[in-house]
């Protein structure tokens, strides 16, 4: 379950030595005075820029840098900095030394900003959660949402989301979750009450985690429907609230909004993260499993796929064919992936498909045939397999799975003649709504287009136009600029 | 001791007394001046507050509202059994690391599942149903709610009704009786489609009645448009959909104006 929502996690840090230390302190030094110009300016957008460049540097995070970094951003002997430093691991304190004695001699912060404190709070527990020193994550981040929770600047929010997703992580990775449940719920009061809109979604999306984690999909629904919602701010998270909504749907029936929410979580998650693709990916199966449709090949031979989703594909070829015995079968084969996924429940909810599946294939191929032959070929194990062969089939009939008669006296089912369907008006109504279908689309294309968002402003001079146009202008080459340095 | 505690547990004291011998009137009256009087242990959910006594307290209450629980089913009141389960549900869920389990925890869950069923909650009954360990759905009250809901999906009524036969625990006794009046409301709207006609002997049968009059009163009440003649039950199918015989000119021509309308608005 870890995977598939970390999807910035990069696989653990590798050991090999290259000599990056100074160039990654002077990193991190450029990104020190990047957060300066930013919570000077009120530039939400620089500390985005921070959050993506301190990502880039994961790997290259050693103690020494670390503690190097601590000394030139705090001032040291200041509480935050003794804190933070008793973290870090002490074989390094040679190492430590020496680029004290460097960093100190330039020039050093006499105030440091929240900014750049919570930021090496942020720094200093990715880096623990990297060396799995999970208990000293743990101490860490509750110290930084403590100091959080006292600091209200927009400037802060975006690197508050980030920590509150790792707080949530390491509290993970211990297994202690349901502890910080209630601390999480007053953090998302907080940031309500701030219009902090990131920290909302994100701690959302902790709270749905934390609750699903535990299975308690009824109070992620409570909380889920009555949690204010608005545009999503980052893509990640809107497709961890997908992927969780689709969960929850699922567990209650609402298949086709389900499979909505798990293709479109699968969809737009960036590529990189194939754990979670593929968790969307085993939970859409299944979905689309249960609403009678037959996923199709490509689903399963996704690139780096085909081994995770092997036993979902199995699966559906039970379900395909319709055969329960193959079916009893596959599931017993995988219970245990099954339900480290958490989908043996759902799978048990499938019998039902298959059985379905089954007979309208009997009902296809015979115009008559007795209820004893559907029991054999259903393969229902029961003591009394005509008369539930008999309800099934009446059921199947009712629900309009198959269309067919039972003759109770005769004891057997009769399909009826598949009659000819264009002799009907059905084709003209089905070819009518699509047109509907499409003419309504175009007419909402147009419409967007007409009314665009910010065309309630007053009306502007010709002159002001012109100047307005070419600042956009501008703005937007400085932007793919800067979007063509990030990547 | 603390007067409170002696207080409650010598009025659970009587509650149970009047419980064994079925006085459900006067167990029902304890009942609410015991809940009253569990309100102030605050060592129970949702304060959890650590008393020295709370283990006992929690013990306590649990077992006060499980006997609750129990005597719901017993004077048949569905609402008060889901405001007691409910009730009892945190001392489960939430106090399951301090407390002993249970003897009586897997029957009462079976028992609020099979509630569920007969309330045809399905999307809460699975979500019940998430919050079980393997083990717990090992257990014979827990599988036994759980067969009957596949059974009751794929459409194998008989299996229902037989599985009243093979109720792990007396009190499922109630529940199951108002689940096969459910089962009896499925079958009738099932056969309706399925058949032309049924014998009467056969519709008897199929809808679980032991004598004809009884059949005829239901026919009458849930079915009125059934009809009886001959010794059969014909059922009135709904209508097919019958080859068109001709062009409902009509409509097709106001579609296809609308059609012009719309093509001309987007050249």
């Amino acid at each position: 379950m870890t995977q598939d929502v970390e999807m910035k996690e990069q696989p653990a840090p590798s050991n090999s030595v290259t000599s990056v230390g100074p160039s990654t302190l002077q990193h991190l030094k450029e990104i020190a005075s990047l957060i300066e110009t930013g919570a000077y300016a009120r530039e939400v957008r620089r500390i985005v820029r921070v959050v993506r460049l301190t990502i880039a540097l994961r790997k290259k995070l050693k103690a020494s840098v670390l503690s190097a970094f601590l000394n030139y951003a705090l001032v040291s002997g200041s509480e935050v900095h003794s804190r933070l430093s008793s973290y870090l691991p002490k074989e390094d304190e040679q190492d430590m030394e020496v680029d004290t004695a460097t960093s100190t001699t330039q020039a050093p912060v006499k105030h440091p900003l929240p900014e750049l404190e919570i930021y090496c709070y942020l720094l200093v527990l990715i880096f623990l959660i990297d060396q799995k020193r999970y208990n000293e994550a743990k101490a860490c981040s509750s110290a930084s949402i403590a100091r959080l929770k006292n600091l209200n600047r927009r400037t802060i929010d975006v690197l508050a989301a980030r920590l509150y997703f790792y707080y949530s992580l390491s509290y993970e990775l211990t297994g202690d979750l349901a502890e910080i449940r209630g601390n999480l719920l007053s953090l998302h009061r907080i940031a309500t009450l701030r219009h902090d809109e990131l920290g909302q979604e994100t701690l959302l999306n902790l709270l749905l985690r934390n609750y699903l984690h535990y299975n308690l999909f009824d109070q992620a629904e409570k909380l889920r429907s009555k949690a204010p919602r608005f545009e999503a701010h980052s893509n990640q998270q809107f497709c961890r609230y997908l992927f969780y909504l689709g969960k929850i749907r699922t567990i209650q029936l609402e298949y086709t909004d389900a499979k909505e929410s798990l293709l479109q979580a699968a969809r737009k998650a960036p590529a990189a993260a194939l754990g979670f693709r593929v968790q969307c990916n085993k939970w859409a199966v299944i979905v689309r499993l249960l609403l009678g449709e037959i996923p199709e090949r490509t689903v399963f031979m996704q690139k780096g796929m085909e081994k995770a989703l092997r036993p979902y594909f199995e699966l559906t070829n039970a379900v395909r064919i319709g055969d329960l015995e193959l079916f009893k079968a596959v599931a017993e084969k995988f219970s245990g992936t099954f339900s480290s996924d958490g989908t043996h429940n759902l799978i048990v909810r499938l019998r039902h498909n298959v059985i379905r599946t089954g007979l309208r294939n009997i009902s296809i191929s015979y115009s008559r045939i007795s209820l004893a032959d559907v029991a054999k070929k259903l393969r229902l194990d029961s003591p009394n397999p005509i008369a539930d062969a008999e309800s099934i089939v009446a059921k199947a009939i009712r629900d309009g799975a198959i269309d067919a008669t039972l003759d109770h006296a005769k004891g057997w089912m009769v399909s009826k003649e598949t009659g000819d369907i264009y002799s009907t008006n059905e084709p003209q109504i089905a070819f009518n709504s699509r047109i509907a279908f499409c003419l309504n689309m175009h007419n909402e294309a147009v419409r967007a287009l007409r009314f665009p968002p910010n065309s309630h402003k007053e009306k502007e001079s010709a002159e002001k136009r012109r100047e307005r146009q070419q600042q956009e202008q501008e703005l937007a080459k400085h932007i793919a600029e800067e979007d063509d340095d990030e990547f | 001791m603390d007067p409170n505690f002696t207080e409650v547990s010598q009025l659970f004291e009587r509650f149970k007394a009047a419980f064994m011998r079925n006085d459900f009137d006067t167990c029902d009256n304890l009942l609410s001046q015991l809940k009253v009087l569990l309100t102030k242990f605050r060592s129970l959910p949702p304060l959890f507050e650590e008393t020295p006594k709370a283990n006992h307290e929690l013990t306590l209450a649990r077992d006060i509202y499980e006997h609750a629980v129990v005597l719901s089913v017993k004077i048949e009141d569905q609402d008060a059994f889901e405001r007691d389960f409910f009730q009892l549900k945190p001392y489960y869920t939430d106090a399951c690391g301090r407390l002993p389990p249970s003897p009586q925890e897997y029957p009462i869950l079976g028992l609020n599942l099979l509630r569920l069923l007969v309330q045809n909650r399905i999307a809460e009954f699975h979500t019940e149903l998430e919050l079980l360990s393997a083990t717990a759905l090992e257990n014979p009250c827990i599988k036994h709610a759980v067969e009957l809901e596949q059974s009751f999906m794929e459409g194998a009524y008989n299996r229902v009704l037989s599985a009243r036969q093979t109720v792990p625990h007396e009190t499922y006794v109630y529940f199951m009786d108002l689940l096969a009046k459910t089962v009896r409301d499925e079958i009738s709207g099932c056969s309706e489609k399925a058949y032309d006609s049924l014998s009467i002997n056969d519709a008897r049968k199929i809808l679980m009645f032991s004598s004809d009059q009884e059949l005829f009163e239901y026919i009458k009440e849930e079915h009125p448009e059934w009809e009886i003649k001959n010794g059969f039950v014909i059922f009135q199918r709904a209508k097919e959909s019958a080859p068109c015989k001709e062009i409902p000119s009509l409509q097709l021509i106001n579609q296809t104006l609308s059609y012009a309308r719309e093509l001309e608005r987007i050249v």
